[in-house]
C-alpha cells in the first residue's frame, strides 16, 4: 500500500518522464556518435602505415613458411571451428587467436589476405628494411629491395634505397605528366573530334551534302586536320615520356626468397613502415587520406581514391536543389496563397504528403520510364539526330538523376514552404496591403523573404534525403566507374547527359560487388564516413544560410 | 520656475490646457482686483459712473468663472489628472469660487457707493475704510501674485495677514458703532458703510482661502481650519517631495 | 449666461495697467467661443459614411451606419469588444475585402467618390487612406526600408535622394528621427514597441495619405509610449484626418475631437468628445463610459 502510493507519487512527480525523454535523446546521441566512430576507426585507420612483420608460419606437421605481412585484425576462435576448417589444432586448448594478415604479393601467391593461427606464427621480427610497394596492378608488394636499375646502372646495397626513392619520384612525376596529357589534352582533342563528327553528321542530316555545299565541310576538315596535328604532337610527346618512364626498374626479394623484377612505371610508391618514426607515419597517413579523397579509383575501385564519387554526389545534390527549390516554392505559393482553400486543395495536399511516402525505387522506375526514355528519347530525336543511334539524353545521366531526386524530395519542400508561409503573421501582410501594395507585391517583397528560412529548412531536409538515396539512382544515372566528370574544361563545361559516380553507390559496389572483399572492407567504411561527412557538410552549409536568414527575418513575436 | 512643474507633460495638449486654465484664473484675478479697486474708488470718491461700470463688469467675472469651471470639468473628464495636476485643477476650481465671491463683494461695494453718492459725505470713516481697502487690495494682489508663481511662502504671508484685516475690521466696526451712538441720524448711512467694511473683511477671508489653496497645491496638504502656527510648520518645514521648487 | 455679449465687448474691462493680461483674455474668450461652437455641421467633411451595412456571411456586423468624419480632426470609435468599431474602420480602406464572405452595402464617400465603386483602384485607395495596426508590425527590414516600402511600390519616388528626403521627412513627422537617424540601416525589429509603432506611423505618412486609420494603436504599448503616440496623433491632425479605434475610453477622451460610441453594430451616439464625456445624451453611452455597462 505504502509502496504503491510512493510509486504513484513518483510517477506523478514527472521524474520518470524526464528520465524517459533524457534516455531517448542519450540513446540517439550515442548511436550517432558510435556510427561516426565506427566508420572513422574502421575506415580512416586503414590508411595508417602498419608494421611489416617477418615471421615463420609453423603449422604442426607442416613445413615452415616465411611470411612478411601486415596484421589486420585478430579474433578468438573456438578450436572446434578451426578443426572443422581442417586445421590440425589441439582440442585441449579451447580457443585460438586467429590473425588476419595482409601478405600482399597477389601476383605471386594468388591471395593477398590470409588467416593464420597466432600460436603458430613464430620468430616474429620487424626488419627495418622491409618494404611495401604500392603498385598500379596486383595490389601491394611486400619484400626487400635487392637492387635498382638506375639509368642503366645496377645499384645494390645501402645506396639502392636512396636511388630507388629518387627514381620513384621521377617516375611518379612522369606518370602524372602522361596522365595529364592522356586525360586532359588528348581527352579534349577526342571530345572536339567527336563534336566535329557530330557537326558533319548534322550537316548530312540537314540535307547539305558535301557535294552541294562544300564550305562548312571544308571548315570542318581544316579544323580536323589541325586537331590531328596537335594529336600527333601529343602522342609523340607521350611516347617520349613513356620511354623515359620505362628507364628504371628494381629487383625485389620476397620473404620466401623469390626475386621479382618490377619496372618503376608500374609502382605508385614504396615505403619502409618499420623504419618510419611517428612523424613520418602521420605524414604518410595524411598523404594517403588526401590521395583517397582526391584521386581516381584503381583496380575495380578497391585502390586509389574516390574523388569522382564525391564530386558526383555533391554535384547531383546541388543540381537537385536547383531543380527542387523553385518548383517546390512555386507549388507551395499557389497552394497556400492563391488557390481557393477547399476540398481540392485539401486533396492535393494529401496527395503531396503521400508522395513523400512512396518508396524511392518507384521514383527510379518513373525516372527511367518518363525522364530517360520518354523525355530523353524525344529530346534526342528532336535535337541530337546526328548522335544516333547512340543516345545523348536518352540514357541515364546526371540530369535525370537530379530530376528524379528533385521529384522525390518535392513533397518535403512543398510542405516546409507551406508551413513557413502559414506562419507569417497576418499583420505583416496587412501592413503591406494597407500601404497600397498589391497581393503580388506583398508576396514578393515581404512574404517570400520572411518565409525563406522555412524554404531553407525544406531544402535541408531534401538534401539530407537526396544525398543518401542510392536505389533510384541505379536506374537513372549512377555507374560503377564514370570515364569523365560532368563538369570539365571542354565547352559547354557542364555535361548534364553524362553518367556519374556516387558515394552511396560506391559503397554498395565496393562492399558487395568487389572481387577482393578483404581489401575493400576498410574502403567501405572510409567511404561511408566520407558520405556522412559530405551530407553533414551540405547540411551545415544550408543550415548556416538558414540561420542567417532567420536572424534577419526573426519572427515578430512580442 | 515654479511654473515648470506642470509644463512637462508628454502631451503638449495637456500642457496647453493647464496653462490656459492658469492664464484664465490670472485674467479673472486681474479683473476681480480691478473691480475691487474701482469699487473702492467709486465708494470713496462717490463716483456713480465708475460704480456702474463695476456693476456691469461683474457679468464678466461670472462668465469667467463659468468658462473656467467648464474648462476644469473638461480637463477632469478628458485627462483624468492625478497628483499635482489634480491638485492644480482642484485648487483652480476652489480659487475661482472665491474670486467670484470677491467680485460679488466688489459689486456690493459699488452698489453701496451708488447709494451713498446720493447722500452726504462721511469724510472721517471713509478715510479709515480707504486704508482697510488698500490693505485688502494689497492682499488680493499678493495672493494672485503667489498664485501666478505658485509660491507657498507668499501664500502663507497672505494667510497670516488675514488676522490683521480681522482686527482692523473689528476696530472699524467699533468706531462706526460709536459714531452711530453719537449721531443717531447717520445710522442708515453708517450701516451702509458697515456693509462695505464687512465686504472688505469677507474679501480678506476669500484671499486667505485662495492662499490656502495655493499651499494645498504646492504642499499637497489641506491647511484649512488649522491654527496658523501649524500652517507655518507645514509650509516652512521643507519637505523635499512636496516642494514645488 | 451672456458670454457672447461680454466677449463681444471686451474693451470695457480694459485698464491701463492690465492691457496685456486683458488682451490675452480676449483671445481666450474668442477661443472659448470657437470651441463651444465646434459642431460636425460646421466642419469640413473628409469621409462620409452613408447607410453602411456589413455582413459576415449571414451575420450583420454593421447596421445602417451614418457618420461624417471631419477633416483634420481626430475621430475616435469606442465601444465594447465586438461592437463593430474595427470593422467600420477597416471599411475605410477596404481591408475587409481580404475577408471571405464579407459583404458590404451602402456608401463611404472619400471626397465625392464612393470607395466601393467598381472602378476604384483599391491599392490607390489604400495609399490615400493609410492604416496603423494594433500591434506594431514592422517588416523585417531596416528602419529605412520600412519607411521607404510604400514609396518603392509603383508610383513613388525611386531616386535614392528623393527617397532619403521623404524617409527623413516621414520619420521627423512621426517624431522618431532624432532617435533613429544614426541607425537607419539597423533592423526595425530592434526598436522598442513604442518606437516601432511610431515607425509604422512614419511608414504610413511617407506615402502622403489624406486619412490615417489607427486601429487600437497603443494597445500593445506601455503607458509612456502610449502618451508619446497620443502626442504624435495630436501633432498629426494638423495635416491629416485621423480616425482611430480604441478600447481605452480615456484615450479617446484624451486625443479625440469627436467620439462615436458603437454597440453591437449600431452607432449609438456620435458627437464632440467634450460632450460625449461630460454629458452624453444616450443612456447606453453614459453607462459605457462610466463603467456601468454589462
Amino acid at each position: 500500500m505504502q509502496d504503491a502510493r510512493s510509486v504513484r507519487a513518483y510517477m506523478k512527480s514527472g521524474q520518470p518522464y524526464v528520465w524517459l525523454t533524457a534516455g531517448a535523446i542519450a540513446a540517439s546521441i550515442i548511436i550517432t556518435v558510435a556510427l561516426l566512430l565506427l566508420t572513422m576507426a574502421r575506415g580512416v585507420a586503414h590508411f595508417w602505415p602498419a608494421d611489416l612483420v617477418l615471421a615463420s608460419y609453423q603449422a604442426p606437421h607442416a613445413q615452415a613458411q616465411p611470411v612478411l605481412a601486415e596484421f589486420r585484425s585478430s579474433e578468438e576462435v573456438t578450436s572446434a571451428r578451426l578443426k572443422n576448417a581442417g586445421l590440425p589444432v589441439d582440442e585441449a586448448q579451447d580457443f585460438y587467436e586467429r590473425i588476419l594478415l595482409k601478405i600482399g604479393n597477389r601476383d605471386l601467391g594468388g591471395v593477398d589476405f590470409r588467416y593464420v593461427i597466432s600460436d603458430w606464427l613464430v620468430d616474429r621480427s620487424t626488419p627495418a628494411d622491409a618494404v611495401v610497394w604500392e603498385r598500379l596492378e596486383w595490389g601491394n608488394l611486400h619484400g626487400f629491395l635487392q637492387s635498382v636499375q638506375f639509368d642503366g646502372r645496377t645499384i645494390e646495397g645501402d645506396e639502392a634505397w636512396e636511388r630507388y626513392r629518387q627514381a620513384q619520384k621521377r617516375a611518379s612525376a612522369l606518370r602524372h605528366k602522361i596522365e595529364r596529357i592522356e586525360k586532359k589534352e588528348i581527352g579534349r582533342i577526342n571530345y572536339q573530334m567527336e563534336q566535329l563528327r557530330l557537326s558533319e553528321r548534322r550537316l548530312e542530316i540537314d540535307g547539305l551534302s558535301r557535294a552541294d555545299v562544300p564550305e562548312p565541310y571544308l571548315a570542318l576538315d581544316a579544323r580536323r586536320q589541325e586537331l590531328d596535328q596537335s594529336y600527333a604532337l601529343l602522342s609523340e610527346e607521350r611516347a617520349r615520356l613513356y620511354r623515359a618512364l620505362g628507364r628504371d626498374s628494381l629487383i625485389a626479394r620476397t620473404a620466401s626468397g623469390q626475386e621479382v623484377s618490377m619496372p618503376l612505371s608500374k609502382l605508385v610508391t614504396g615505403y619502409r613502415p618499420n623504419d618510419m618514426n611517428l612523424l613520418d607515419k602521420v605524414l604518410h597517413w595524411f598523404g594517403k587520406l588526401w590521395e583517397f579523397v582526391s584521386e581516381d579509383p584503381r583496380e575495380a575501385n578497391t585502390e586509389g581514391g574516390i574523388f569522382p564519387a564525391i564530386f558526383g554526389t555533391v554535384m547531383m545534390v546541388l543540381l537537385m536543389s536547383v531543380f527542387v527549390t523553385p518548383f517546390g516554392i512555386l507549388a507551395a505559393l499557389y497552394l497556400r496563397e492563391y488557390a481557393k482553400q477547399g476540398a481540392v486543395t485539401r486533396a492535393i495536399r494529401i496527395a503531396v504528403n503521400n508522395l513523400a511516402g512512396v518508396p524511392s525505387i518507384v521514383y527510379g522506375m518513373f525516372g527511367l520510364g518518363f525522364f530517360v526514355y520518354f523525355l530523353g528519347g524525344n529530346l534526342d530525336r528532336l535535337f541530337y539526330p546526328e548522335a544516333g543511334p547512340a543516345p545523348v539524353f536518352g540514357t541515364p545521366g546526371i540530369l535525370w538523376s537530379s530530376l528524379t531526386l528533385a521529384l522525390l524530395t518535392l513533397p518535403v519542400v512543398i510542405v516546409a514552404t507551406e508551413e513557413g508561409l502559414a506562419r507569417i503573421p497576418r499583420s505583416v501582410r496587412e501592413a503591406s496591403l494597407a500601404l497600397g501594395a498589391t497581393k503580388a507585391e506583398t508576396l514578393w517583397r515581404v512574404v517570400l523573404p520572411m518565409a525563406s528560412p522555412a524554404m531553407m529548412t525544406g531544402l535541408i531536409l531534401a538534401i539530407a534525403r537526396a544525398a543518401g538515396e542510392v536505389a533510384p539512382l541505379m536506374l537513372v544515372g549512377v555507374v560503377k566507374l564514370a570515364p569523365s566528370l560532368a563538369l570539365d574544361g571542354n565547352a559547354p563545361f557542364l555535361h548534364l547527359d553524362r553518367k556519374f559516380m556516387h558515394l552511396g553507390f560506391h559503397i554498395y559496389d565496393v562492399g558487395f560487388q568487389s572481387p577482393n572483399v578483404e581489401a575493400a572492407r576498410p574502403l567501405v567504411y572510409a567511404t561511408s564516413f566520407l558520405l556522412v561527412l559530405v551530407i553533414i557538410l551540405l547540411n551545415m552549409t544550408a543550415i548556416s544560410i538558414r540561420n542567417r536568414l532567420r536572424e534577419r527575418y526573426r519572427a515578430l513575436e512580442h | 520656475m515654479n511654473n515648470s512643474g506642470y509644463q512637462t507633460h508628454i502631451s503638449s495638449q495637456f500642457n496647453a490646457e493647464l496653462e490656459d486654465v492658469r492664464q484664465r484664473v490670472l485674467t479673472m484675478g486681474g479683473l476681480v482686483e480691478q473691480q475691487l479697486l474701482d469699487g473702492m474708488r467709486a465708494l470713496i470718491e462717490l463716483d456713480v459712473g465708475l460704480a456702474r461700470s463695476v456693476i456691469r463688469n461683474d457679468d464678466k467675472v461670472d462668465f469667467l468663472e463659468v468658462t473656467i469651471d467648464e474648462e476644469c470639468s473638461r480637463i477632469l473628464a478628458r485627462r483624468q489628472p492625478t497628483a499635482s495636476d489634480l491638485r492644480l485643477v482642484y485648487a483652480v476650481i476652489k480659487t475661482i469660487t472665491d474670486l467670484e465671491r470677491i467680485g460679488d463683494e466688489s459689486h456690493k461695494i459699488a452698489q453701496m457707493a451708488k447709494r451713498l453718492a446720493r447722500e452726504e459725505k462721511l469724510e472721517k470713516s471713509l478715510r479709515e475704510i480707504n486704508s482697510l481697502s488698500r490693505l485688502v487690495a494689497q492682499m488680493v494682489r499678493d495672493v494672485l501674485d503667489a498664485f501666478a508663481r505658485m509660491d507657498a511662502g507668499a501664500a502663507l504671508e497672505v494667510v497670516r495677514r488675514d488676522q490683521g484685516i480681522d482686527d482692523e475690521y473689528e476696530a472699524l466696526v467699533r468706531q462706526c458703532i460709536t459714531y452711530m451712538m453719537e449721531e443717531p441720524r447717520t445710522i442708515s448711512r453708517v450701516m451702509n458703510l458697515i456693509w462695505c467694511i464687512r465686504a472688505l473683511e469677507r474679501i480678506g477671508d476669500h484671499a486667505k482661502n485662495i492662499g490656502e489653496y495655493i499651499i494645498y497645491f504646492v504642499k499637497g496638504k489641506d491647511v484649512r481650519h488649522i491654527p496658523i502656527d501649524e500652517v507655518e510648520r507645514e509650509v516652512l518645514g521643507r519637505n523635499p517631495d512636496q516642494s514645488a521648487e | 449666461m451672456n458670454k457672447n455679449q461680454s466677449a463681444a465687448d471686451p474693451k470695457t474691462m480694459t485698464h491701463p495697467q492690465d492691457t496685456t493680461q486683458n488682451s490675452r483674455a480676449i483671445k481666450i474668450e474668442t477661443m472659448q467661443r470657437e470651441r463651444l461652437s465646434t459642431r460636425i455641421e460646421d466642419e469640413k467633411i473628409a469621409l462620409e459614411v452613408d447607410n453602411l451595412n456589413l455582413f459576415y456571411s449571414a451575420k450583420q456586423a454593421l447596421k445602417g451606419i451614418n457618420l461624417q468624419i471631419p477633416e483634420n480632426k481626430v475621430t475616435a470609435f469606442i465601444g465594447p469588444s465586438g461592437c463593430g468599431k474595427s470593422t467600420l474602420l477597416r471599411c475605410f480602406n477596404r481591408m475587409n475585402d481580404l475577408i471571405e464572405d464579407c459583404r458590404v452595402d451602402g456608401q463611404i464617400r472619400l471626397g465625392d467618390k464612393n470607395i466601393f465603386d467598381r472602378d476604384v483602384d483599391v491599392a490607390l485607395l489604400r495609399r490615400r487612406v493609410g492604416m496603423v495596426f494594433q500591434k506594431p508590425n514592422p517588416f523585417p527590414k531596416s528602419i529605412y526600408e520600412n519607411v521607404a516600402y510604400g514609396l518603392r511600390l509603383a508610383g513613388g519616388p525611386q531616386k535614392r535622394r528623393d527617397l532619403d528626403e521623404t524617409v527623413e521627412w516621414a520619420l521627423k513627422g512621426a517624431a522618431l528621427w532624432d532617435e533613429v537617424k544614426d541607425r537607419l540601416d539597423d533592423s526595425a525589429l530592434g526598436l522598442s514597441g513604442g518606437q516601432q509603432q511610431r515607425l509604422i506611423i512614419a511608414r504610413a505618412i511617407a506615402v502622403h495619405p489624406e486619412v490615417i486609420l489607427l486601429d487600437e494603436p497603443c494597445s500593445a504599448l506601455d503607458p509612456i509610449s502610449t502618451l508619446k503616440v497620443e502626442e504624435l496623433i495630436n501633432e498629426l491632425k494638423r495635416d491629416y484626418t485621423i480616425v482611430m479605434v480604441t478600447h481605452n475610453m480615456q484615450q479617446a477622451a484624451r486625443v479625440s475631437d469627436y467620439t462615436a460610441f458603437m454597440y453591437v453594430g449600431d452607432l449609438v451616439e456620435y458627437g464632440n468628445t467634450d460632450k460625449i464625456f461630460t454629458s452624453p445624451s444616450k443612456k447606453q453611452t453614459e453607462d459605457y463610459i462610466t463603467g456601468r455597462y454589462g
